[in-house]
């Protein structure tokens, strides 16, 4: 029979400070790493929606994002000779979508306006919904004869001025006012922090000749490779690549960005491992005659070296849960929005860190870890004890 | 023997203790200090933009909306006797890099006549300026690309832009920048840009913004409401912003590190202090009759409280000495460069980051050891010995 | 020789536990002559150690005076009782309490700390002290290092190393082992008769009890009886008093 686990708990009151003091090391650590882990998982989840395999970007060669490349109509309309791809049942034709992305200076409402994030404007046909799957329009779309675009949840949620009914000065000159009709939701992913409008009115007013973008969508059973190849070769010279390797090379100052937080999350969960090991062999030191009297009584060596890994682990649990708390607390004061920049666009890209079911899981299971392996030591010292000796301490 | 010998000894006392706190202080420690290092680079960096009086105009819609190059003169002409402005540069992104990378440069063309003007804290000599306006394709140079591609003054270099018409021009490197939050910069020529372009069929002068160097703070806010009203209600409407205003924009949309390593700097600080906090305490309950002791043979109270917090602060500040020399060397060796667009600096210990570290340490110190040192004072010592066997 | 004497008056002492009231010593009077040799004795709870710290001054008393030499104890802050205590009281106790990290000479030259006194001062004072308990050779030993007797020795050392007037020794033979004990309290006798210091020691045990001059009984807080010690007659400057 194993220690049942009301002794491990109430031996964590015994030494109140001391217990109170490392669970709130922990509560530190983790509240960090769940922001942390919040922050990269909404990323991923964003990126993740935004890698459908049947879809092809097509750039100017040269350009690095869609807010840097420029494709004349002549160049643009090339693309009808690629083969294998997606083709509008009725017509025949190759079925594209010419898109503009432009950019307005919205104010972020997180922090009151105090700044400005540049938000995409995307100029699309009506066909970009039937390249665009995801896009799910809620409420109406914007009309093809009046100026009124559709906003993206994120967008709506973390920039000023973007709900249904306002309107938003877009064009060259910022003088033309576009009236938001509708919101409209791309499965989280980066595309629901863009504003779209009619690409023939947005051209107009931004003084436009030419498209950022073509998207178009593979046939079924084709082959990606083969038709970049097509796309780069030297009938159409424009340069393709899948939706995910854009988002890829798009996203590699936020890998940047995780990989250091992350150091530093590493290098502070190790400090509690050691914060752990520390209040483990005090326990031990304090308890080693209460220890040895449970090896007399019939308590195996590994039974005692359980007990205690499991002591650590409910002080670890406890400073996890205080630190989810604590991190879900913070996002509700500090607010859960955020938006970064790509790699090499001038465009943000807005997402939410949510505490979900699974995170909090995994934050709870680097406690565990962290538990367990600062328990070790000490267990396995105390579960090595001479009996005769440590009833013999004073 | 002296005092501070007995406390010497104390830290031997239970070794694999003090190895362990000293361990866990100097692990967060070491991310303290290139944290805090960050931020107070930060900070002065953004204290020396201010002294720098820049004033950025550009398009109200956006930075990417480009500006017509007549402006320059407007804004000038707005100031005839040049008691505001000491200087006015047009500038246009470029977005190069090295043919085959990755890595977009924070390359600008400047007007050649004002820029090193504008940017006089880059810090070019008679000697660069001149050299600067004889070379159609001179360029100004940080660090980064430098250390990188291997770049030394004199040096040929190629870059491809990354916007419209995707040029790839050659430029000749004759100033190196040592600025560090100018580290990622490539500034050249913008006269040589526009014939450039030109000749590649574009015919495009204009700029993404206009950095105007301002004779005093005063100034720089009258000019900014000038130049706004100046341009209200034209197809060029513009928006005004002194450089710290300009960058912070950059900052909070490249994650905003700074935020990220200011909490980070304060979640070591709760976390060192609950470890040191907790070791003393174990320290503390671990001695309560050997202090005891100490009162018996006529050690004052007051003495007892300085013994325990000495030994506090020097666990303390030994543990940060552990995490702040290796973090120190390590990113003197191996920097994190963090780079994007706009003004990022490296992830490197500063001078100063260290003395905050330590300052950091030793308040840590004296708080954790302040209430077991407290209570070793108030310690009734015929209770303590009292509790013998 | 000592000149100092030890005189209690009406002696009280009560804690409070809980708000309630515990009186350990009631109204207790004892004289102690300059350079006698006292034993303490009374069973658990009849208050020894609480008069053996109420002497040394560690503790303050409720009510009543305690008198060492020309201190008067009850007039005295902790502070000075604290600073009086470093000079002319010497402490033994039954667990040793010596700072395991240091070795026996600087556990003996700990006191000396308080003095303003130069390193060569101290060394030569711990070496002394040394000296006299028989432990010259043990100089650079641990605790850890040293037996038991040993251990009691450098305690001892360390409670003569100031020079004190007054020795009080609380059980110092309750860990040791007969024959030790033997050793530690021939070596209080050479104090108390060699270097004339008025000694107060708490014990249970009635062996070590024959070693003083006079053992006083102790029970619930009042003096119970006194006996005198035939075989070990008063030194002369206690006869002198």
């Amino acid at each position: 029979m194993a220690l049942p686990l009301t002794y491990h708990w109430r031996n964590l009151f015994v030494r109140k400070t001391t217990t109170v003091l490392t669970v709130l090391v922990i509560t530190s650590v983790v509240s960090v790493f769940a922001y942390m882990l919040g922050f990269s998982e909404s990323l991923q989840h964003s990126l993740s929606v935004a890698r459908d395999p049947h879809k092809l970007i097509v750039l100017k060669s040269g350009a690095t994002a869609e807010s840097n490349s420029a494709i004349p109509v002549d160049e643009y309309n090339k693309l009808s000779q690629v083969t294998n791809v997606a083709r509008d049942e009725a017509t025949g034709q190759v079925l594209v979508s010419p898109e503009m992305m432009v950019q307005v200076s919205l104010p972020r409402l997180r922090d009151g306006g105090r700044t400005n994030a540049n938000v995409a404007v995307r100029g699309v046909t009506l066909d970009a919904f039937r390249i665009h799957p995801n896009i799910r329009p809620l409420g109406r779309i914007f009309s093809t004869a009046e100026r009124e675009v559709i906003v993206g949840l994120a967008a709506a949620q973390q920039f000023a001025g973007l709900q249904i009914g306002d309107t938003i000065n877009l064009g060259y000159g910022a003088d033309r006012a576009y009236k938001v009709v509708g919101h409209f939701s791309a499965d989280g992913g980066p595309m629901e922090s863009e504003i779209w409008g009619y690409l023939p009115s947005l051209m107009n007013s931004y003084n436009r000749t030419m498209y950022s973008s073509a998207n178009l969508r593979l046939a079924d059973g084709s082959d990606a490779r083969q038709i970049i190849g097509q796309i780069e070769g030297p009938a159409i010279q424009l340069a393709a690549q899948t939706e995910e390797e854009y988002w890829e090379s798009q996203s590699r100052l936020m890998k940047v960005y995780l990989f250091v937080a992350y150091l530093l999350v590493a290098i502070m969960s190790l400090a509690a491992v050691f914060a752990i090991a520390n209040t483990m062999f005090s326990v031990v030191a304090g308890r080693s005659r209460e220890l040895a009297m449970l090896r007399t009584i019939g308590f195996s060596s590994a039974q005692i070296l359980l007990g205690l890994v499991i002591e650590a682990v409910m002080l670890a649990l406890v400073g996890g849960m205080l630190g989810c708390v604590a991190c879900w607390a913070w996002l509700q004061a500090v607010g859960n929005t955020k938006d970064m920049f790509g790699a090499t666009t001038f465009t943000t890209m807005a997402f939410k860190i949510q505490m979900t079911p699974l995170l909090i899981a995994k934050a709870l299971g680097l406690v565990v870890v962290v538990g367990v392996i600062g328990a070790l030591v000490p267990a396995l010292r105390a579960a090595r004890m001479q009996v005769v000796t440590a009833l013999r301490e004073p | 023997m002296t005092l501070t010998y007995v406390l010497m000894q104390n830290l031997r006392r239970n070794t694999l203790r003090v190895v362990l706190t000293a361990v866990a202080f100097a692990l967060p420690m070491a991310v303290f200090v290139a944290a805090i290092s960050f931020v107070v680079a930060l900070a002065q960096i953004s204290a020396d933009m201010e002294k720098e009086l820049r004033l950025g105009v550009h398009h109200k819609t956006t930075l990417t909306n480009p500006l017509p190059a007549g402006m320059r003169s407007k804004i000038e002409a707005l100031d005839p006797d040049r008691r505001r402005i000491a200087a006015v540069c047009g500038m246009r992104w470029f977005g190069g890099r090295v043919p085959d990378t990755q890595n977009t440069l924070t390359s600008i063309a400047g007007d050649p006549d004002t820029f090193p003007l504008v940017y006089s804290d880059v810090g070019m000599t008679a000697q660069d300026i001149e050299a600067w306006q004889r070379d159609r394709r001179a360029c100004v140079v940080g660090r980064n690309p430098v250390d990188t591609y291997g770049w030394k003054q004199g040096d040929r270099v190629t870059l491809v832009s990354t916007v419209p018409p995707y040029l790839q021009l050659e430029f000749n490197i004759v100033k190196i920048v040592e600025n560090r939050e100018r580290a990622n910069f490539f500034w050249f020529r913008r006269d040589y840009l526009v014939e450039s372009m030109k000749d590649a069929g574009v015919d495009d002068a204009r700029c993404n913004i206009f950095w105007i160097k301002c004779k005093s703070a005063e100034g720089l806010r009258t000019l900014q409401q000038d130049i706004d009203a100046l341009f209200a209600n034209s197809p060029d409407e513009t928006k005004s912003e002194d450089e710290n205003a300009f960058v912070a924009n950059f900052t909070q949309a490249m994650g905003n590190i700074p935020g990220l390593m200011q909490t980070m700097a304060m979640v070591v600080v709760v976390i060192v202090a609950l470890v040191a906090g907790n070791a003393m305490m174990m320290s503390f309950r671990e001695r309560t009759r050997e202090l005891a002791v100490f009162k018996a043979i006529g050690f004052q109270s007051g003495r007892v409280f300085l013994i325990v917090l000495s030994e506090s602060i020097m666990l303390a500040m030994g543990g940060a000495l552990l995490g702040v020399v290796p973090a120190a060397v390590l990113l003197w060796l191996l920097p994190i460069r963090l780079t994007g667009i706009g003004p990022m600096i490296a992830l490197e210990v500063t001078r100063l980051g260290v003395i905050g570290s330590m300052a950091i340490a030793l308040c840590v110190g004296v708080v954790a050891g302040l209430w077991p040192a407290f209570q070793a004072m108030r310690l009734q010592t015929t209770d303590a010995l009292r509790k013998v066997a | 020789m000592s000149t100092v004497d030890i005189e209690l008056r009406k002696v009280r002492k009560v804690y409070f536990k809980d708000r309630l009231e515990i009186p350990v010593l009631e109204g207790l009077d004892l004289t102690i002559a300059a350079g006698e040799f006292v034993v303490l004795m009374g069973p658990s709870g009849s208050g020894k150690s609480t008069l053996l710290h109420l002497i040394g001054g560690l503790d303050s008393a409720t009510g009543g005076s305690v008198r060492v030499g020309d201190a008067h104890l009850e007039k005295m802050s902790e502070r000075e009782r604290t600073a009086w205590r470093s000079r002319h009281v010497g402490f033994i106790f039954q667990m040793y309490h010596l700072v395991p990290v240091l070795t026996a000479a600087q556990n003996v030259e700990l006191p000396l700390l308080l003095f303003s006194m130069s390193s060569s001062q101290r060394k030569e004072r711990v070496r002394t002290a040394l000296e006299v308990v028989g432990l010259s050779d043990r100089a650079d030993h641990r605790p850890n290092q040293l037996s038991g007797g040993q251990e009691q020795r450098v305690a001892i050392a360390r409670a003569i190393v100031t020079d004190p007037d007054v020795i009080l020794a609380d059980e110092p033979t309750g860990d040791l082992d007969a024959k030790t004990s033997e050793e530690i309290l021939e070596l209080l006798n050479l104090l108390n008769s060699e270097f004339g210091k008025t000694i107060l020691m708490v014990t249970h045990d009635p062996r070590a009890a024959s070693h003083g001059q006079r053992t006083v009984h102790l029970d619930k807080g009042v003096l119970d009886r006194e006996e005198l010690n035939p075989a070990r007659p008063r030194g002369a400057a206690a006869m002198v008093s």
